[in-house]
């Protein structure tokens, strides 16, 4: 009677979630999986270190269900790279000097590849309105914006 | 804590059947999880109907019905909501962040009944009701100011499913608005939110006023007598100071982490006296 289940992919291998309802995606990635790249921050979804995509989707997962995510794929800072490079946002991050303590980092990197996934040609706007879920105390915003603008591919003008 | 997953809404409801208000419902988790670690809330049994199947989207058949689980992001970007329902599109995009947006749900906003849920005025002035499911009952409607009747105080029954919410139809030389005041621009709770949704006639008279606010007492409220006082009127200043008025002497507005009661009575009928010139102008636009 019970179909056959989906599998959850993290960082594209299929794992199997343990825990209880009440373990968070976070605890689950942290402590079951050991990739302690995604930050725990405010535990209650308001500074967004946390973040890493579910179905390409920004998610805080230390406020979302592990046991929710079955079934789903989700992609952590880990799974980011390609191959021995940085992925381009990280790099463009390094560029412009959007990093300082590196805390929110990865948060703010799992948002930014969502955004540019989505849209590819964000304006300003749109980048900042994308990261209004995450905080940096150190940056003050303005190259980390910068740094998702030099990814933004404008469109040809005609 | 158990953990229970359903895709499908037969399913949901003989659980409910069967747990009552052992269970949890529980789909984005934006609000649940943190009640949750808080100890705010308890349960034995998380019931997860996140991806239950039929309950997320928008149709529109006459009246406007919005699926329990659709999402703050497909509220914000839905075409027809952007047109036509801008109050709710608009709310539901000033909602927490991006992360928030993208698994919080109507349903879960509503359910939650916050003081300040931005979703609430939007849908009180489009006449929403509130759509229940139960094994027991079968299918209910009820208006949504009988549905959230108290500071996270609903009227749903522990063995019933909230499964949409059904709109006024849209109409012609009307139009409506949501504002919100916050410190901030993102992952901000109200500190006063507003909706408006008002219909104007040929000659550009108000026939139609809807008002509700939030943040400003324990339940978002409708202000029918600040509607009465614009009803009939073109929106001139001593009308809608009248109206603004009445909407203040409604308001039971507290002192809080987010600011003072005598800030919201002060900014209340500010917003009110903007967003009605702002509604009714974009009411009248399409008069020759």
């Amino acid at each position: 009677m019970s179909p056959v289940e989906t599998p959850t992919l993290v960082n594209g291998r299929s794992v199997a979630i343990n825990g209880d309802g009440t373990t968070t995606l976070l605890s689950f990635l942290r402590d079951s999986l050991g990739l302690m790249g995604t930050k725990e921050g405010c535990s209650e979804g308001e500074c967004g270190a946390c973040t890493v995509l579910i179905d390409s989707q920004p998610v805080t997962s230390c406020i979302y269900p592990a046991l929710a995510a079955q079934g789903r794929t989700i992609e952590t800072i880990e799974g980011v790279h390609e191959g021995a490079d940085l992925s381009p946002v990280q790099k463009a991050l390094v560029a412009t000097g959007g990093i300082q303590c590196g805390f929110c980092t990865p948060g703010f990197v799992m948002t930014l590849t969502g955004l540019l996934r989505k849209e590819p040609n964000p304006n300003a706007d749109e980048v900042a309105e994308s990261l209004a879920g995450n905080l940096c105390r150190c940056t003050g915003y303005s190259q980390i914006v910068e740094a998702a603008m030099s990814l933004s591919e404008p469109e040809e003008e005609t | 804590m158990k953990f229970r997953r359903s895709s499908e809404i037969d399913e949901v409801l003989s659980f409910l059947t069967e747990l009552g208000d052992e269970a949890q419902l529980l789909a984005g988790g934006t609000d649940i999880m943190i009640q949750l670690e808080r100890g705010e809330i308890s349960a034995q049994t998380l019931l997860h109907i996140e991806r239950v199947a039929g309950m997320r989207g928008i149709t529109e058949n006459g009246r406007l019905t919005l699926g329990a689980l659709t999402t703050h992001s497909d509220l914000a970007r839905d075409p027809v909501l952007c047109d036509r329902y801008q109050s709710v599109a608009h709310a539901a995009s000033l909602i927490g962040s991006w992360q928030t947006q993208s698994v919080g749900t109507i349903g879960g906003n509503v359910c939650n009944a916050s003081p300040a849920a931005d979703l609430l005025p939007p849908l009180l002035v489009h006449n929403t009701n509130v759509l229940l499911a139960s094994q027991s009952r079968g299918e209910r409607e009820l208006p949504l100011a009988d549905f959230v009747v108290g500071r996270r105080t609903i009227t749903r029954e522990p063995d019933e499913l909230v499964t949409g919410f059904s709109l006024d139809s849209s109409a012609d030389r009307t139009s409506d608005i949501y504002r919100k005041v916050g410190r901030r621009g993102a992952m901000e709770v109200a500190i006063v939110g507003l909706a408006i949704r008002l219909s104007v006639d040929q000659e550009g008279t108000i026939s139609d006023a809807r008002v509700a606010a939030c943040s400003v007492a324990p339940v978002p409220f409708r202000a029918h007598s600040a509607e009465q006082a614009l009803l009939g009127t073109k929106a001139d200043k001593e009308h809608v100071d009248a109206a603004a008025a009445l909407l203040v002497e409604q308001a039971e507005p507290i002192d809080d982490v987010r600011a003072t009661a005598r800030y919201r009575r002060m900014v209340l009928p500010r917003i009110f006296e903007s967003a009605v010139t702002e509604c009714r102008s974009r009411a009248t636009k399409d008069l020759s």
